[in-house]
């Protein structure tokens, strides 16, 4: 049998920015349904990929494919029509408006849109109980911390009601417990049959979420595979770690 | 336990309601009692600007786009509203639904190109298209030249001409325009596009993620404040039943900020509370100074305009908000609940409907 169309098809990716190739040909594909993670050390290209799949630029070489469908030149704003949502490494609030307010507004757009105020504040109160923000609703959204802001985001992307998810670091800067809390929460929606895609530096957060992990290295993709393979690759342990031993995966 | 929820909220909204019905009211009888012309004209002003202001903050305040060219929608409505009675012989009326289409028609031709690229050059056009179009009126003789168009001047009073020789009749349409302006923006600020505005206001990145396409949004707000901005356009070429390009000089477009800023640019009521500040206090110092210090209003104006932005920059309703004034209004006069308790109701009255 053939095996099944995958949710997104990167094929030969390039970025420039003026003289600096942050991404250097890359290719790989997204498996429907499942966990992938992009792992690298910084700078290592990982958010402009990111950013090219998601329509934030365009790549300057290179096509990306959703569910076979040609979406290299869409448009960000396209996105959540698509059914697919994202969050940003540097969080983007919606400061000067309240947690409720940041995610109604998310519910009134995208491919399931609330047709009314009613409907999207309620659907809202779900997103923000399902997420662990309902308790903090009425704070606005500049006046809480990381963790915090880290969960609107997920947030404000779930309100979408996507069917594949980008995560960018959506786990840093959050202590273990939250963590923990973070990787339920992924799991979680994975389960109710939504498709991500992460980027991550917490090895154990990737270990124990991903099926398949990505390296990039300088804008290029080194290794692929299952977390297990990927770590045990001595050209990703060299590169990746800067010195001979495994990623501390095992310490959970 | 609900039914005392129900009953808390149902008293707020009682004595909300209340409440707002006096100050109506108050605002419905004022002429009945104040007879002197220059005092009522205070009062149109207020009405006329503060609605100019309001259409000024769905753009500045909600949408985050400075405006400096609302004085000159507000004069090619005049202007529009003036041609279609004057040369036409159209209805008043309904020349103030065509002078409304055509001016939004014109600002979102103008201001679609501003939005594709991004950053200030929204503002600086809207400088441009003001002294332009200014300059276009003063050179053209259809358009009366720099002295200006009159509305015809018959006798009597007739509604169907938006012609009247008492001021009160037209207090009473500027009011009526100010409330009908108000429930407008307000019904705006609960929609999708209200939703829509703020997001892009906070962060146009964050807004595309989500779907929201900044550029038909921007275009959407500056067609709709453009459109009021000639209501008002009309309101006033009725009002003075004279109009020149005087109009859209660069000072009204800065007088028709003010009131937005000062009352606080986050909130619809902003407009409206700046301008039943700001207005009668510039009219006083104009008729009170300017025999001796010509221009000494719009001085004041301008150390107001800083005075706020330096130590009050979400305005007199942001300082209001925060308050213990707010606080002894909701709790003692308006008795307000804790908003758990509206949730509540909100969702009891959503959990029957699907039962
Ligand atoms: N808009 C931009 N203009 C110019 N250079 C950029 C731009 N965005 C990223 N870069 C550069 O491209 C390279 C890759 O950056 P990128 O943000 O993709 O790295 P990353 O893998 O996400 O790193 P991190 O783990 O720190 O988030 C870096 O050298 C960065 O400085
Ligand atoms: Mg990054």
């Amino acid at each position: 049998m053939m095996e099944k169309t995958p949710i997104i098809e990167v094929q030969h990716i390039t970025k420039r920015f003026k003289g600096l190739t942050a991404v250097k040909d890359v290719s790989f594909t997204i498996r429907e349904g499942g966990i992938t993670g992009m792992i690298g050390p910084n700078g290592a290209g990982k958010s402009t990929t990111f950013n090219m799949i998601c329509g934030y630029y365009p790549p300057t070489e290179g096509k990306i494919f959703f569910r076979g469908q040609d979406i290299t030149n869409k448009k960000a704003h396209e996105y959540t029509n698509m059914k697919i949502a994202r969050t940003f490494q540097i969080m983007k609030p919606l400061k000067n408006l309240s947690v409720l307010e940041n995610v109604v507004a998310s519910c009134y757009f995208g491919h399931a849109a609330a047709k009314n105020n009613r409907e999207a504040r309620e659907r809202a109160m779900e997103i923000l109980q399902f997420t662990g923000l309902y308790e903090k609703r009425h704070v606005l959204s500049k006046d809480m911390g990381t963790p915090d802001q880290k969960r609107l985001e997920m947030a404000r992307a779930l309100a979408t009601k996507p069917e594949l998810l980008f995560l960018d670091e959506n786990m840093a800067g959050l202590n273990p417990a939250e963590t923990e809390d973070a990787i339920r929460l992924i799991r979680e929606i994975n389960a109710s049959g939504v498709t991500i895609f992460l980027i991550e530096h917490i090895m154990k957060a990737v270990v124990s979420l991903c099926e398949e992990v990505i390296v990039l290295h300088h804008g290029e993709k080194i290794a692929e595979g299952t977390p297990e393979q990927v770590m045990n690759d001595p050209y990703v342990m060299e590169v990746y770690l800067g010195k001979k031993e495994a990623p501390h995966a095992q310490s959970n | 336990m609900n039914e005392k929820y129900v009953k808390a909220v149902r008293r707020y909204h009682r004595n909300l309601t209340f409440a707002l019905g006096v100050i109506l009211l108050i605002f419905i009888l004022i002429p009945l009692f104040v007879k002197s012309p220059y005092i009522l004209n205070i009062f149109i002003l207020v009405f006329y600007m503060s609605t100019l202001s309001m259409a000024w903050n769905l753009l500045g305040g909600m949408t985050g786009q400075n405006s400096l060219g609302h004085a000159a929608y507000m004069g090619l409505g005049a202007y529009v509203s003036c041609m279609l009675i004057t040369k036409a012989h159209i209805n008043p009326w309904l020349s103030a639904l065509l002078c409304m289409v055509v001016v939004g028609l014109v600002a979102g031709v103008i201001f679609f190109p501003c939005f594709i690229l991004r950053g200030p050059y929204f503002t600086l056009v809207s400088i441009a298209f003001g002294e332009a179009l200014r300059q276009f009126i003063i050179n053209s003789t259809f358009f009366g030249r720099a002295s200006g168009i009159g509305l015809p001047f018959k006798k009597g009073n007739s509604f169907l001409d938006v012609r009247f020789t008492s001021k009160v009749p037209y207090y009473y349409i500027g009011f009526v325009m100010l409330i009908l302006v108000y429930l407008f923006m307000k019904k705006i600020e609960r929609s999708r596009m209200g939703y829509a505005l703020r997001t892009i206001r906070e962060d146009e990145d964050a807004a595309a993620a989500i779907g929201i396409n900044p550029i038909r949004y921007k275009v959407m707000a500056v067609v709709v404040s453009a459109m009021v901005a000639a209501l008002v356009g009309f309101f006033y070429a009725s009002y003075t039943r004279y109009i020149d390009p005087e109009l859209m000089v660069q000072a009204k477009s800065t007088e028709s900020v003010l009131p937005a800023v000062v009352g606080g640019a986050a909130y619809v009521e902003g407009p409206l509370v700046g301008g039943l500040i700001m207005i009668p206090l510039s009219e006083f110092l104009r008729a009170k100074y300017s025999a001796i210090l010509p221009g000494i209003n719009m001085l004041l104006y301008a150390i107001a305009l800083l005075a706020v932005i330096r130590f009050r920059p979400t305005g007199i309703l942001g300082w209001y908000m925060g308050s213990k004034v707010k606080n002894f209004v909701d709790t003692v006069i308006l008795k307000k609940p804790p908003v758990e308790w509206f949730e509540a109701v909100e969702q009891e009255r959503s959990g029957r409907k699907e039962a």
